[in-house]
């Protein structure tokens, strides 16, 4: 790549060890590309929520844009220690290839990881447009999420303000979390809805979401908050309207007196 | 050591009858003032500071008593360590001689220089050396206890109070280790000789920068044993206002240690811009000295930053202010902020001079060019610049500014343009060139990998919606090991095996080195890829127990951590026989251009008997320019 400047060479792209990176480079591309996003996304398992799928599918956008260049810096590091190797305790007599620079190289290499960079930059911007926007839907339930040292609170504004510890949520249907702590900083995350947001004590932050699959899934603290962290934990139940409307009853019911 | 370190018998300094106090000043001294102050202060304050039980937030009267004992440790320690003498005796306008400046310098004093306030430059590299040793000691251990309590889901035997203290150490001292890491070592060692100076700029100061440290790690030490910092190294407010007396030794810390990098920081810039030989332009300043000055200059803005967050939160907890207190009028966003204008520019405190030194390798052992130097210099500086506007990153989640999530985010994708062309300057340099197979070599290919995979996991934290499911879990931990860890130690352990013959007059063990570099990356790689995996499946940070699904994974790590610990030990014990006994070292073992190598080992008190002229770039490989 860099004797491109190389006077008495005269067709880079025909040397034995620029043909051999160009071929790793294609091949590690296809490895990295592959291996990089399908194990990132089957560790990150079944999204339920529209959120969590268009997470899954930006670290599979992502780790496709990164692979061609990690693949080349790869491909270049290998062919380099394939070639000339020197053991022993004196140093090897210089290298014939001496480029200081290469304008070219240099140029386009900034060129790359600029386009790169935008890139990304214009994916994520539009997925986080979308995200901002479902916090307006009007149509959506209102929970306040109300986080204390080391349990999670949640009372549905619509329904008379029931309480409960774990969260129930019908499916399908969008929901505006107003989260909040008693204490000290904790942050609310539904792990397989892909969202997150901070309670802070004093304030009322927001993310919205809709689950779109029934089933139990984990709210868990993701900010160290003392000594039972680890274990400021529970579940959602997302379940269908006709179930929710029965838990709500039930629930409503039993915590007549207090609500 | 010793024999190495001593230089050409003469005539012992003073001859004097009774020694005058420079002479009787160190670290014992230092040690036994500090504690005496720290005790006396302990008990007057006991005894005489008015309980105020009825309005006390928190631990008030406590928190009041334990930082004025720890105030007054630090100026014992200060005192008794001689670092007050110089300007006392200018205030009495009996300023310090020739005689009495070379004695602080360390003129003839052997292996006892080492423990006094000693000014020259190379003294003061060897005592940070051993000093980052003895941290990454402390914290390495403390990482084994964290990855043994998580090496099985329910196997928490360590209390969670416990747990938590330990989490909260290893941060906090394994950034410390890192920031200084190199530019204390080499920094002070290698770079006044690298560009051709007798010494720094401000000598004394240097040796202040150093005993600062020494005195800021006992508290942090101390406040293990009264409640611990058990609020993860980030020390968030309310929690750290929760939290017991531990945090009082975190606040008296950090306080120390940012004087500390703001007097080395001021020091080694002004001696860089000052003090380079004749002829040394800034285009043919090897580009380790860039890193070490980008390093130290990002941090002169960032630390007193720390400094004061710190301050603030020590009056919320002794005097009931309430800078972060919501209840108050404060806000935990401040704190938040303030921390992060401080951590982010911080964590490229800790790489930039990791991957400059590897680039000031790269000619040395493929005998080839420095591959575009100005793109090097442009990387580092554009990194530099670019750090000190995306510290809101951290904060997403916060909830703290939604709005300002994009442009953050773009200043933060916009920092991979500049890390990238660090990746051309090295790959460019290393290609078609002549390898020589050492560690320091290899440790290049593996920065390369590990930033690799640092840096492609940091687009996706960096990216809102995306860290909304990663933020605060074991992916976000996993991903700055890689950089600080899998770039930035592997950078330091390379110029620790590099700069070994010049420092000690010896050669590091060639076989350690090789064994201790593959146990750790090996381990390295096969610890934190599985951080990764859990991190995905949903495993939050800091946790001392966690769900059965995350085991697998778990316990992956936990192998990894051990593999990592054993080559750590190697490397220790690669460090200490070859310093005692290694073989003894040419003055120019790797035949390098630069100037460090064209002084005698061991390096003659002031570097250069006549001060060199430089006529070309360190670079010049090759028939081209020979």
């Amino acid at each position: 790549m860099t004797d491109i400047q190389t006077p008495q060479s005269a067709k880079w792209w025909k040397k034995t060890d620029v043909k051999r990176v160009f071929l790793l480079w294609i091949i590690l591309t296809a490895v990295i590309g592959y291996v990089g996003s399908e194990v990132q996304a089957r560790s990150m398992g079944a999204p339920a929520s529209e959120v969590m799928a268009s997470v899954i599918s930006l670290i599979r956008i992502f780790t496709w844009a990164a692979a061609p260049v990690a693949a080349l810096v790869a491909a270049l590091a290998i062919t380099a220690l394939m070639e000339k190797r020197h053991y022993g305790d004196n140093p090897p007599p210089d290298a014939l290839h001496q480029v200081h620079t290469s304008p070219r190289v240099n140029g386009l290499w900034m060129a790359a990881s600029t386009v790169l960079c935008l890139f990304a930059l214009i994916v994520g911007l539009i997925v986080l447009q979308k995200d901002s926007a479902s916090l307006l839907d009007a149509k959506a339930m209102n929970v306040n999420v109300t986080g204390q040292q080391w349990v999670w609170n949640f009372d549905y504004v619509e329904s008379n303000r029931v309480r409960s510890a774990d969260l129930y949520l019908p499916v399908n249907k969008p929901v505006v979390f107003h989260v909040s702590s008693k204490d000290v900083k904790h942050s609310f995350w539904v792990v397989q809805m892909g969202i997150k947001i901070d309670a802070n004590p004093g304030y009322v932050t927001e993310t919205a979401v809709t689950p779109n699959k029934i089933g139990v899934f984990d709210v868990r603290c993701a900010e160290l908050c003392g000594l039972l962290h680890a274990y400021m934990q529970t579940k959602v139940h997302v379940v269908s309207q006709a179930d929710y409307e029965t838990w709500l009853k039930s629930t409503a019911v039993t915590q007549g007196a207090i609500s | 050591m010793t024999t190495m370190m001593e230089r050409p018998a003469s005539a012992p300094g003073h001859s004097a009858k009774r020694k005058p106090l420079i002479e009787r000043l160190n670290i014992v001294t230092a040690l036994a003032l500090g504690t005496v102050s720290a005790v006396v202060v302990w008990q007057l304050a006991l005894k005489f500071m008015p309980d105020n039980a009825d309005t006390a937030f928190f631990f008030n009267r406590e928190d009041k008593i334990s930082l004025l004992s720890l105030i007054a440790w630090f100026i014992g320690f200060m005192v008794g360590i001689g670092a007050l003498i110089g300007p006392f005796r200018w205030l009495l306008g009996k300023d310090l001689n020739h005689d009495e400046n070379m004695f602080y310098a360390g003129k003839d004093q052997g292996i006892k220089r080492y423990f006094r306030y000693t000014t020259d430059h190379k003294v003061v590299g060897i005592q940070y050396l051993v000093v980052t040793i003895i941290i990454f000691f402390v914290g390495g251990v403390l990482a084994m206890l964290i990855r043994t309590n998580l090496g099985h889901a329910q196997g928490g035997w360590i209390e969670p109070q416990t747990y938590n203290a330990i989490v909260g150490w290893h941060g906090i001292i394994m950034i410390v280790a890192t920031i200084i890491m190199i530019t204390g070592p080499f920094g002070n060692f290698v770079m006044p000789i690298m560009i051709g100076a007798r010494d720094m700029a401000f000598p004394r100061l240097n040796a202040l920068s150093f005993w600062l440290i020494v005195a800021a790690i006992p508290p942090v030490f101390i406040s293990f044993f009264t409640g611990g910092i058990t609020t993860g190294w980030s020390a968030y407010n309310p929690l750290a206002s929760q939290a017991g007396l531990g945090m009082n030794g975190y606040i008296a810390f950090i306080c120390i240690f940012a004087l500390s990098t703001m007097v080395a920081g001021a020091n080694i810039t002004t001696t860089v811009i000052r003090m380079r030989a004749k002829g040394m332009t800034w285009n043919r300043t090897p580009i380790f000295i860039y890193g070490v000055v980008a390093s130290v200059a990002l941090a002169l803005p960032a630390f007193p930053v720390f400094f004061l967050s710190q301050i603030m939160s020590g009056l919320d907890r002794a005097f009931a202010t309430s800078f972060y207190n919501t209840t108050g009028g404060g806000s935990g966003w401040l704190y938040e902020n303030l921390f992060w204008i401080m951590g982010h520019p911080e964590v490229y405190v800790i790489l930039i001079p990791a991957v400059a030194a590897l680039m000031e390798m790269a000619p040395v052992f493929t005998r080839a060019p420095l591959f575009s130097f100005n793109i090097a210099v442009m990387g580092i500086g554009g990194i530099c610049g670019l750090s000190i506007l995306v510290w809101a990153h951290h904060m997403y989640m916060s909830g703290w500014a939604p709005l300002l999530s994009a442009p953050f985010m773009i200043t933060t994708e916009l920092i991979s343009i500049p890390t990238g062309m660090l990746f051309l300057v090295l790959i460019g340099t290393i290609w078609r060139g002549n390898l020589w197979m050492t560690m320091p070599l290899m440790s290049i290919f593996a920065l390369l990998w590990n930033f690799m995979i640092g840096g492609i996991t940091g687009i996706y934290l960096s990216d809102v919606p995306a860290d909304a499911f990663l933020h605060g879990s074991m992916y976000v931990t996993a991903h700055f090991h890689y950089t600080l860890m899998g770039a930035g130690l592997t950078g330091a352990l390379a110029s620790l095996v590099f700069w070994f013959p010049k420092m000690t007059g010896r050669m590091f063990d060639k076989k350690l080195s090789w064994v201790a570099f593959w146990l750790v990356q090996i381990g390295f790689n096969v610890a934190f890829m599985g951080m990764f995996l859990v991190g995905l499946a949903g495993q939050p940070r800091r946790v001392e127990s966690y769900a059965a699904m995350f085991s697998r994974g778990n316990l992956i790590t936990t192998i990894g951590a051990y593999t990592i610990m054993a080559g750590m030990l190697v490397l220790l014990h690669g460090v200490i026989t070859s310093w005692r006994s290694g073989i003894k070292a040419p003055m120019n073992p790797w035949q390098s251009k630069t100037l460090e190598w064209t002084v005698p080992n061991p390096v003659p008190l002031e570097n250069f008997d006549v001060l060199p002229i430089v006529t070309g770039d360190p670079y010049h490989y090759g028939k081209a320019q020979s």
